[in-house]
């Protein structure tokens, strides 16, 4: 699951392919980046950071010493939270509450777009396609984010578009 | 800034207020009950709780070490990212579940590390096979503080550690000894102990291990 997610960061940051990963813990949830010269690196996020700085594209990673800590804060969400197996109920309760956080801003690091936008929009990916419409409508915030993260060149890659429908279909979601 | 932490021993708090003390910080530190809503977005409870002076508020216990960290000019390398994403991924959780076991459900210590002792291993591994003083080398680190928070509930008498691990052991009394470690320590535990701790946890959802054990070759 996460090794297909890391081929399309390294496309979408433009990386030649050529890493070889491999993965582990139950499920091989827990991808490792071989190497020829040093140890291997394990961990989605640690991995992740580590392709950023490869393409030397730091500023996804944030720029001050609040911003990094902001994207390593919603990194340790998304392998924590997002990725833990979970009721409908636990899922909902998640959505509510990015809902509230996101609800004054473009990106998770309010105006900056980071890498924690990337990882998050990897890892709901399958629970946004499987809402409905109402639902979508309820998240409204998650949804635009989520809208906004699909449509940045270069991210969606492999993944299948979620349709939004722009104008409201229901008057009272909330 | 101001940080709030747990008035009841939440085991997340320690690592926050070792690693202010270590960076120089300037925090108010408040105290909050455990079923305190802080953060204004999340459903559940969380502490601790970093409000900065823009509105940002952190929650988590590892990016506000690393915020500590960063504020001094420091920066993670792959090494350091991968010990906290393996901290916040397998450890915590299964320190969490061990302490339910002892201190919920009074198991002895010895009987309850289970996926712990997997973990333990690791980290005695990786200080014997570096042959350094602290997890990431010579010098003591983030990583170190964090790592030390996380199991200082579990294992804050080092003899119970199991006797193979002889070179955790020893980076565990090296940093029980540290000042910002020991005065963290005193300042959340002296009034609550083990019985704080146990009313957080009881009052936590029990934690799921998803996955037995990951590690580096």
């Amino acid at each position: 699951m996460a090794v297909p997610e890391l081929c399309a960061l390294e496309k979408s940051l433009g990386l030649r392919q050529g890493h070889k990963y491999s993965s582990q813990g139950d499920n091989g949830t827990v991808p490792v980046l071989q190497s020829n010269n040093g140890p291997s690196l394990v961990g989605l996020t640690t991995i992740a950071a580590h392709l950023v700085k490869q393409a030397k594209k730091e500023q996804l990673l944030g720029s001050s010493a609040e911003e990094k800590a902001i994207v390593h804060q919603w990194l340790e969400y998304r392998v924590t939270q997002v990725d833990r197996p979970s009721s409908k109920e636990e899922i909902r309760t998640m959505l509510k509450d990015l809902n509230l956080y996101l609800e004054d801003k473009v990106y998770f690091v309010g105006m900056r777009f980071t890498l924690a936008d990337i990882l998050m929009y990897y890892g709901l990916h399958s629970i946004m396609a499987d809402l409905s419409i109402q639902e979508k409508e309820k998240y409204e915030n998650v949804s635009r984010w989520f809208c906004h993260i699909q449509n940045y060149p270069g991210i969606r890659q492999h993944l299948p578009n979620v349709v939004f429908i722009k104008n409201r279909l229901y008057t009272n979601v909330h | 800034m101001r940080l709030t932490v747990s008035a009841a021993g939440s085991p997340h708090c320690l690592k926050v207020l070792a690693a202010a003390e270590w960076c120089r910080a300037t925090v108010e530190v408040h105290r909050a009950a455990p079923e305190e809503r802080v953060v204004p977005f999340l459903t559940q409870p969380r502490l601790p709780v970093l409000q900065l002076e823009s509105g940002t508020v952190l929650f988590s216990a590892n990016a506000i070490c690393q915020y500590f960290f960063t504020s001094l000019g420091g920066d993670l390398n792959d090494s350091s990212s991968q010990w906290l994403e393996w901290e916040a991924r397998e450890l915590q959780p299964a320190v969490l579940l061990a302490l339910y076991s002892h201190v919920v459900q009074g198991k002895k210590l010895q009987d309850v590390l289970g996926t712990t002792r997997k973990m333990l291993a690791y980290m005695d591994h990786a200080l014997s096979r570096g042959g350094t003083e602290y997890m990431t080398g010579d010098m003591e680190s983030v990583v170190d503080i964090v790592l030390w928070g996380s199991l200082y509930h579990l294992l804050n008498d080092a003899s119970f550690l199991p006797e193979e691990f002889g070179s955790l052991k020893r980076w565990l009394l090296k940093m029980n000894q540290l000042e910002h470690c020991r005065s963290a320590a005193e300042s959340l535990l002296k009034s609550q102990g083990v019985a704080g701790l146990k009313a957080y946890l009881q009052k936590q959802p029990m934690p799921i291990v998803t996955s037995e054990m990951a590690t580096s070759n």
